[in-house]
C-alpha cells in the first residue's frame, strides 16, 4: 500500500469547510451551555427544595445518558414530540448545550462549595442579599477557580460535536466521511482529519496547562 | 403536544431490543477490561525515569486523548485495514477505538495516583531491599489505586456511554437496535425515549455510588 496524499490535498478546503462548522457547533453550544449550566447550579443550590430537585435530575440524566441518543431524540423524536422542523444544526446545538451545560452546572456547584463559608458571612454582614452576594463576592472567585475544569470540558465538548456527523451536519468528520468516498482514500483522509483534530485539540489542552500554571502559582487553587 | 405515548410497541420489540442490550453488555465489559487494564500499564510506563519507556508511553497518551473517539474508531474501521491488512468487522473497530481511548485516559488516572503517594513509600521499600518492581506492585500500587477509585469508576462510566459510538460503524448494540425498531414502527419519541432511560436507570445508582465511594475513601485517608 502507498500512501498518497494529493487526492486529499485537493480538496482541502472541503475539510476546512468542515471544521469551521464544527467550531461553528462548539461556540454556539458554548453560547448556550455556560449560562444555562450556571442556572442549573445555582437552582440545585437552592434551598428551595422542588427547584434543586428538578436541576439535579436534569444534571443527572443528561451526565448519565449517551449524548448520541440524546442527540438522536432531539434530531428524531422532539420535532414530532413538539410539531418543529429540525435541521441538523439546531438539534446539534440543543443536545451540546444542554448536555454540556450539565457537566458545566457540575463545575460551577464545585466552584461555588469551595468557597469559604466566612464570604457569605462577611457579605451578609455588610447588607447584601444573596444575589449581591453571589454577583460581586463568591463567583468571581469561583469562576477562577473553575477556569481549568471548564477548559477541559470544553475540550470534550469539541470532541463530541463529531456526532453531528451521523444526522448529517457538515462538521469536520462528516466531510471526511464525504471525501474518503469521493477519493476512495479513506488511509489518507482519516489520517489527516484525525491529525486536524490532535492539533487543534492539542493546542487547547497546552492552553489549559499554561493557565493552570499560572493560576497555581498566583497561588489560586483550582476545582475538578 | 398531542402525543399519544406508546409503550407497548417497544414491549412488543422487547427481543429486538434486548439483543441489543446484550450487545452493549459484551462490547462494554471487553472495552473496560482491556481500557482500564492496559491504562494500568500505559500509566505505570508513563511514569518510568527511562525515556525509552515513558515516552512512547506519552506519545500514545497524547495522541488517544487529543482525538475523538468517534475519529478513532472510524479510522480502524475504515483506514487500519488498508495499512495493516487486517480486516476489521464493527465489533473490533469499536474495541479497538474506545479500548485504546480509554487506556490512554485511565493511564492519567493512574499516574496521577502514583505520584500522589508520598517519596518516603518509595524509600522505605528500597531501605528493606524491595527493587523499584517489587515496591511499585506491593507498596505503591495497592494505595494509588485506591485512591483513584472514584476517577476510574467515572472513566467506566464513560467507556459505558461511550459503546453506543460503535452503533455508528454498524455494530449492533442498543442504539442500533432502537433504530431499527423506530424505523419499522414510525415510533422515534418512544424508541430514544426507551434507550434514555435504560441507560439512566443503570448508570444513576453507579453515579450515586461514586459519590457514597469518594466520601468513604476521603474518611479513610
Amino acid at each position: 500500500m502507498e500512501w498518497n496524499f494529493l487526492a486529499v490535498l485537493r480538496d482541502f478546503d472541503l475539510l476546512m469547510l468542515g471544521l469551521v462548522n464544527t467550531l461553528k457547533v462548539t461556540g454556539l453550544a458554548l453560547l448556550f451551555g455556560v449560562p444555562l449550566g450556571l442556572a442549573l447550579a445555582l437552582s440545585r443550590l437552592s434551598t428551595f427544595r422542588i427547584l434543586s430537585g428538578i436541576a439535579g435530575f436534569i444534571v443527572e440524566f443528561f451526565r448519565t445518558t449517551p449524548p448520541l441518543v440524546q442527540l438522536f431524540w432531539f434530531f428524531f423524536a422532539l420535532p414530532i414530540l413538539i410539531d418543529v422542523r429540525m435541521t441538523p444544526l439546531i438539534a446539534a446545538v440543543v443536545t451540546f448545550s444542554i448536555q454540556s451545560s450539565a457537566f458545566f452546572a457540575e463545575i460551577f456547584r464545585g466552584g461555588i462549595l469551595s468557597i469559604d463559608k466566612g464570604q457569605w458571612e462577611g457579605a451578609k454582614a455588610i447588607g447584601m442579599t444573596y444575589g449581591q452576594c453571589q454577583r460581586r463576592i463568591i463567583l468571581p472567585q469561583a469562576i477562577k477557580r473553575m477556569i481549568p475544569a471548564f477548559m477541559e470540558r470544553s475540550i470534550e465538548l469539541l470532541k463530541t460535536t463529531t456526532l453531528v456527523s451521523t444526522v448529517a451536519y457538515t462538521d469536520l468528520m462528516f466531510q471526511a466521511n464525504e471525501l474518503a468516498q469521493k477519493t476512495f482514500r479513506p488511509l489518507e483522509v482519516y489520517t489527516i482529519v484525525a491529525a486536524i483534530y490532535f492539533v487543534l485539540i492539542f493546542l487547547f489542552s497546552q492552553l489549559s496547562i499554561a493557565i493552570e500554571h499560572r493560576l497555581a502559582k498566583s497561588g489560586e487553587g483550582t476545582v475538578r | 403536544m398531542a402525543h399519544n405515548w406508546d409503550f407497548a410497541t417497544i414491549l412488543q420489540n422487547w427481543p429486538v431490543l434486548w439483543v441489543g442490550i446484550k450487545g452493549t453488555v459484551f462490547i462494554f465489559v471487553i472495552t473496560v477490561i482491556l481500557g482500564l487494564g492496559g491504562g494500568l500499564i500505559v500509566g505505570v510506563a508513563r511514569y518510568s525515569k527511562s525515556p525509552v519507556v515513558s515516552w512512547p508511553a506519552r506519545a500514545f497518551v497524547e495522541v488517544f486523548r487529543n482525538t475523538p473517539v468517534l475519529v478513532q474508531i472510524i479510522w480502524f474501521y475504515y483506514a487500519f485495514p488498508i495499512l495493516t491488512g487486517i480486516e476489521t468487522d464493527p465489533f473490533l473497530a469499536a474495541v479497538l477505538g474506545i479500548s485504546l481511548n480509554t487506556m490512554a485516559f485511565s493511564a492519567e488516572i493512574y499516574r496521577a495516583g502514583i505520584q500522589s503517594i508520598n517519596r518516603a513509600q518509595w524509600e522505605a521499600g528500597k531501605a528493606i531491599g524491595m527493587s523499584y518492581n517489587q515496591t511499585l506492585r506491593r507498596i505503591i500500587l495497592p494505595v494509588a489505586v485506591k485512591r483513584v477509585l472514584p476517577a476510574l469508576t467515572n472513566r467506566g462510566i464513560e467507556v459505558f456511554k461511550m459503546s453506543t459510538l460503535a452503533s455508528v460503524v454498524g455494530y449492533v448494540e442498543t442504539l442500533n437496535q432502537a433504530k431499527l425498531i423506530s424505523d419499522l414502527n414510525f415510533n422515534p419519541i418512544e424508541s430514544y425515549t426507551a434507550v434514555a432511560v435504560i441507560f439512566f436507570v443503570v448508570l444513576y445508582p453507579v453515579v450515586q455510588g461514586t459519590y457514597v465511594l469518594e466520601r468513604m475513601l476521603r474518611k479513610g485517608d
